[in-house]
């Protein structure tokens, strides 16, 4: 019989829910959190056992991110580093590391056989994360999906702010100088690569394998050349990188032997 | 977590803040004199010779941050603020009662407190080395013992003669290899107490003021821990993983680090901080002429505002052997530059020791709490 794990990466704008049968994931659900982190888990979980035509009690429940406290029926519960680490692990084996690009937070973990060994976070300041990225679109008047069209690949206007308040200002700024809105977005996108290699750097990588880009914005494959331009490795993404989290909380449950 | 009893002693221990504010009142009632000290780098013996009272201030609370900050910089470690906040909003019960405040040129940040705390306070400032090598430094820190010393006298009227000084040297190394024999308990795995239980007593022990009632207490607390242990009571599982938190003065406030590093599936077996073994290890000289020991002993004190800081790196590597430690958390208060600049230095040193390294950076405030909560147990989900 297979063993079901359903995977729920509680982020704090996406709930993101992913069903595993041990080996790789069969289905993968993303829906908005909302006000209540436990709510929009539990419908989600709803959702992808109604249409496996599985229950309850087939699946070990594993939950993880910023509001993984708030889902109480889950099983069992891991870090989102943890989960990111791993479940990159199971989309990409052979990778050096992960970079994360959450809504609050930005991590950079590093992983060597197998296990994680190096973690760096940056969780004080929203500079580098998606926050950041969302309000820099906002101010543009631009839609985040529409970021690899808009932005001028070749060139930017450098934003040279590292605190989010601040580069706002900096962007109104611009703006009022009618400079060149895609040189601009490319600016902030190299702003958010340069955040990722103060830790990047800390951590130390040797560059003998590529590091996995995970969550949403991993979509975006501008950034992800922009990143590695500034870290100087190689970044890859994987279609499911925006479920590395759900699918690694299945991993730890698996492995933990919560089932 | 199935518990012995804890010794009463302990919760004793838990109070004694509290408990010395009455203490130190009742003690100014009967003639004493009260020295305020803020850093461990005050050679208290000199002040207990003298007959007088030496208390730790108040400096680990945010609840005075917001009145400092009217005149202080935001931007600057919360260790200062909250104590120069304590003492104009006479919070402090121990600073309202000092008859003298002892500062010493540690960091930027707080020489300068001392400056503004002389506006209203007796403030009595010493001139610390920045390094710990060469004669230079030593000559001019045993110049500003016997400074302290004279200073002392003349401000209670008093002689410190050898025998009262050398007593005072007995009994602080008496306390200190107390201290030390109870944080050395937690070498055993499991260790007997947890590291929020082993703070308190840490903490609480500077504000006991009766030193032989004190070092009485610790015995018993010691005995008693260990005979449970050895009866078998175990009050941390086997399987947490053993953590030494370093970096800057941690208690009150940021013992939140501790709460998640024990909520998460570790504990804190050793600390190497000012609340432990960084005051606790070195004893002053008993045979050498006093002053000069004294001296040379609180010159050695491994703090990031010396250049270098072989002291703390040397402790540092020693203690995660002893304490067969699974992983080192620092702790750095915001602004802090020394300590967030050694942190570098910290983590290549664990990286050669092959010891697991997390940093983190927080203030007195309460609104990481959830943050320091995933980053430490992430750390701690990472430990093999
Ligand atoms: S960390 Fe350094 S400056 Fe601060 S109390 Fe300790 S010895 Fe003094
Ligand atoms: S923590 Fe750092 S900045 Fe704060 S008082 Fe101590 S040495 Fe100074």
């Amino acid at each position: 019989m297979t063993k079901w794990f359903v995977g729920i990466d509680s982020g704090s704008a996406l709930c993101k829910t992913a069903l595993f049968d041990g080996k790789g994931v069969t289905d993968a659900l993303a829906v908005k959190t909302g006000w209540n982190p436990g709510l929009s888990a539990a419908e989600s979980l709803g959702c992808i056992l109604k249409r496996n035509s599985l229950s309850r009690g087939d699946v070990c429940v594993s939950s993880t991110g910023y509001g993984r406290e708030a889902i109480d029926f889950a099983d069992c519960s891991f870090t989102e580093i943890t989960c990111h680490a791993f479940g990159g692990m199971n989309l990409a084996p052979g990778i050096e590391g992960v970079i994360d690009i959450g809504g609050q937070d930005s991590k950079v973990i590093q992983i060597e056989g197998g296990r994680v060994t190096n973690f760096m976070m940056n969780d004080k300041c929203a500079a580098g994360t998606g926050r950041f990225l969302n309000m820099s679109c906002e101010r543009l008047g631009l839609r985040l999906e529409d970021i690899d069209e808009f932005a001028d690949p070749d060139e930017a206007i450098p934003v040279n702010n590292m605190c989010a308040v601040f580069a706002e200002s900096e962007i109104i700024g611009l703006l009022a100088m009618q400079k060149d809105r895609s040189k601009i977005m490319t600016g902030v996108l190299q702003s958010i690569a340069q955040k990722i290699r103060q830790m990047t750097g800390k951590v130390g990588f040797t560059g003998t394998a590529p590091l996995l880009m995970t969550g949403g914005l991993s979509k975006s494959a501008l950034l992800i050349r922009i990143i590695a331009q500034a870290i100087s490795l190689d970044v890859i993404t994987h279609e499911l990188a925006l479920f590395a989290g759900a699918v690694g909380a299945c991993v730890c449950a698996g492995d933990k032997g919560r089932w | 977590m199935s518990g012995s009893a804890l010794p009463s002693q302990f919760e004793g221990f838990a109070d004694a803040r509290k408990q010395g504010f009455l203490t130190v009142k009742n003690l100014k009632d009967e003639g004493k004199n009260v020295v305020g000290v803020f850093c461990t780098y005050s050679p208290v013996e000199v002040v207990l010779a003298a007959g007088a009272v030496p208390v730790g201030i108040c400096a680990f609370s945010d609840e005075t941050i917001a009145e400092a900050e009217k005149v202080l910089p935001r931007n600057l470690c919360p260790l200062v603020k909250s104590s120069y906040g304590f003492a104009i909003t006479e919070k402090c019960p121990y600073i309202y009662f000092s008859d003298l405040i002892v500062g010493e040129t540690t960091c930027d940040g707080k020489k300068k407190m001392y400056e503004l705390l002389s506006d209203f306070k007796k403030v009595h400032v010493m001139q610390l080395p920045q390094t710990q090598s060469g004669e230079t430094a030593k000559e001019m820190w045993r110049k500003e013992v016997s400074l302290l010393k004279d200073k002392i006298e003349e401000e209670f009227g008093v002689d410190i003669t050898d025998e009262s000084i050398k007593r005072a040297i007995r009994v602080k190394n008496e306390e200190r290899k107390l201290l030390k024999e109870f944080y050395e308990l937690s070498k055993s795995c499991p260790p007997p107490i947890t590291g929020t239980e082993q703070l308190k007593v840490l903490y609480g022990s500077q504000f006991k003021f009766d030193y032989a009632q004190k070092n009485k207490e610790l015995r018993a607390t010691i005995d008693k821990i260990k005979q449970d242990y050895e009866n078998g009571a175990r009050n941390v599982p086997e399987s947490a993983k053993r953590i030494l938190i370093t970096g800057c003065p941690l208690a009150g406030a940021t013992e939140k680090i501790v709460k998640a590093i024990e909520e998460s599936g570790g504990v804190v077996v050793a600390y190497e901080n000012c609340m432990g073994a960084k005051t606790a290890e070195r004893l002053v000289d008993e045979n050498d002429e006093p002053y000069k020991a004294i001296a040379d002993r609180y010159l050695q004190i491994g703090c990031s505002v010396m250049t270098p800081n072989n002291n703390r790196y040397e402790l540092l590597s020693r203690l995660v052997k002893e304490f067969k430690v699974d992983g080192v958390v620092e702790m750095t208060l915001q602004a802090c530059h020394t300590y967030a600049v050694e942190t570098a230095m910290i983590r290549k040193l664990m990286q050669k020791e092959n010891v697991p390294f997390t940093s983190v950076e927080t203030d007195y405030s309460t609104s990481d709490a959830a943050q320091l909560k995933t980053r430490l147990a992430a750390f701690i989900e990472m430990l093999p």
